[in-house]
């Protein structure tokens, strides 16, 4: 069976697969500026890659009854497919996606139109969802 | 048997009937058994399938034949998204009618798997026509078996809600109508080509559906289930050999 495996493994891996779309990596400086709209800050968490490289802060605030996550700073090693995940763990076992990564690099915000109980989503996650591989995580605290 | 498997099933009919009135007097063996192997590729995925055949001429110059035979079918897909399976979801009922209904966009949800892996034994049932001793084309499908295949963990996509969750392949495989279906079932349409008196090449495509069902039934909206399908269109080729 594992000679059947790796001979269909081959199989997949050099037949025809699409390329692969890399996340945007030009700097990005998102407008988004708490002070002025005056949202609360909830929650903050440092990002630490988990077999990639990725930094950063994390900060979750209320502005006016919606949720925003902010990275900021924010670096990431490139991938295909990243999306920011708010988790009830650093494995997605449930999650909300932010939707897309907006770059590797730079200031970027994601507006929740729900407020998520943060007690019982306690991570962001960078993950790469073709792959299901983890990029980063931040525990907000 | 999915829309696009009546749709190539039906060709075949058509074909063949168009094409008998043309085709030389010659009659043919009543009985031929061959036994294939091949392999198909398509988009990050591929299969393998061993297969054993007895075909049947009808008629006088037995030309058109109908088969049955079994099927091992081993499929291997990468980052393959599999989509809400049960008829009651995707066309909101589940009689014969399935086939006429468009799919409930609203009802159907993602389950992303990072590898699939599916084995299944089948049934298959066949119907081809023979141009000449050496030239046939034929189409076959799998009709009711089981499959068996590691658990493993995939992404289940809602919207913006998702989750991980654990699913095998689903046991039991039988041919229904359309999206009635259950388990993995795959079809073949193909030529073969036999150049000496034994062994044959054959090519053509291979419409495979493989089915997983979660450990839990993460999908809730409309009602819950735990059965998600995927549906590959490959290039399969091979060889057989006639017993």
């Amino acid at each position: 069976m594992k000679t059947l495996c790796s001979l269909l493994l081959i199989l997949a891996i050099f037949s025809c697969s699409g390329e692969e779309d890399n996340t945007p990596s030009a700097p990005i400086n998102d407008s988004f500026d708490p002070a002025e709209v005056m949202a609360t800050l909830l929650r903050e968490g440092e990002l630490i890659g988990v077999g990639h490289t990725v930094n950063g802060t994390v900060k979750v605030y209320d502005d006016a009854g919606t949720t925003v996550v902010v990275l900021d700073p924010f670096s990431s090693q490139n991938g295909p497919d990243l999306k920011v995940y708010l988790s009830k763990d650093a494995n997605a076992t449930q999650y909300i996606s932010l939707g897309a990564l907006k770059s590797t690099m730079g200031k970027q915000s994601y507006v929740l139109t729900e407020m998520p109980d943060l007690a019982e989503y306690k991570f962001v996650l960078v993950w790469c969802q073709e792959f299901s591989v983890l990029f980063g995580k931040a525990e907000l605290q | 048997m999915s829309k696009e498997q009546i749709s190539v099933g039906a060709a075949l009919i058509i074909f063949v009937f168009l094409a008998t009135p043309f085709s030389v007097a010659q009659t043919y063996s009543r009985t031929i058994k061959f036994i294939d192997a091949n392999f198909a590729v398509g988009d990050a995925e591929g299969s393998m399938a061993l297969s054993f055949n007895v075909d049947k001429g009808l008629g006088k110059k037995k030309k058109i034949v109908v088969g049955v035979g079994g099927r091992l079918t081993s499929y291997l897909g990468k980052n393959q998204y599999y989509e809400t399976a049960p008829a009651r979801l995707t066309s909101g009922s589940t009689g014969p009618q399935v086939i006429f209904k468009e799919n409930i966009a609203a009802n159907i949800d993602t389950f992303l798997i990072k590898t699939a892996q599916v084995n299944s034994l089948n049934v298959l049932i066949t119907l081809g026509y023979n141009f000449s001793e050496k030239l046939m084309v034929r189409f076959n499908i799998d009709a009711i078996g089981l499959s068996f295949g590691k658990n493993t963990k995939g992404n289940y996509i809602n919207g913006s809600r998702g989750a991980i969750e654990a699913a095998s392949p689903t046991t039991w495989n039988a041919l229904l109508v359309s999206d009635n279906d259950r388990g993995s079932l795959n079809s073949e349409f193909f030529g073969r080509y036999l150049f000496n008196k034994k062994w044959a090449v054959k090519a053509g495509i291979q419409f495979h559906f493989t089915e997983y069902t979660t450990d839990t039934q993460v999908q809730q909206f409309p009602e819950a289930n735990d059965r998600f399908r995927n549906k590959s269109l490959m290039f399969t080729a091979g060889l057989s050999y006639k017993l």
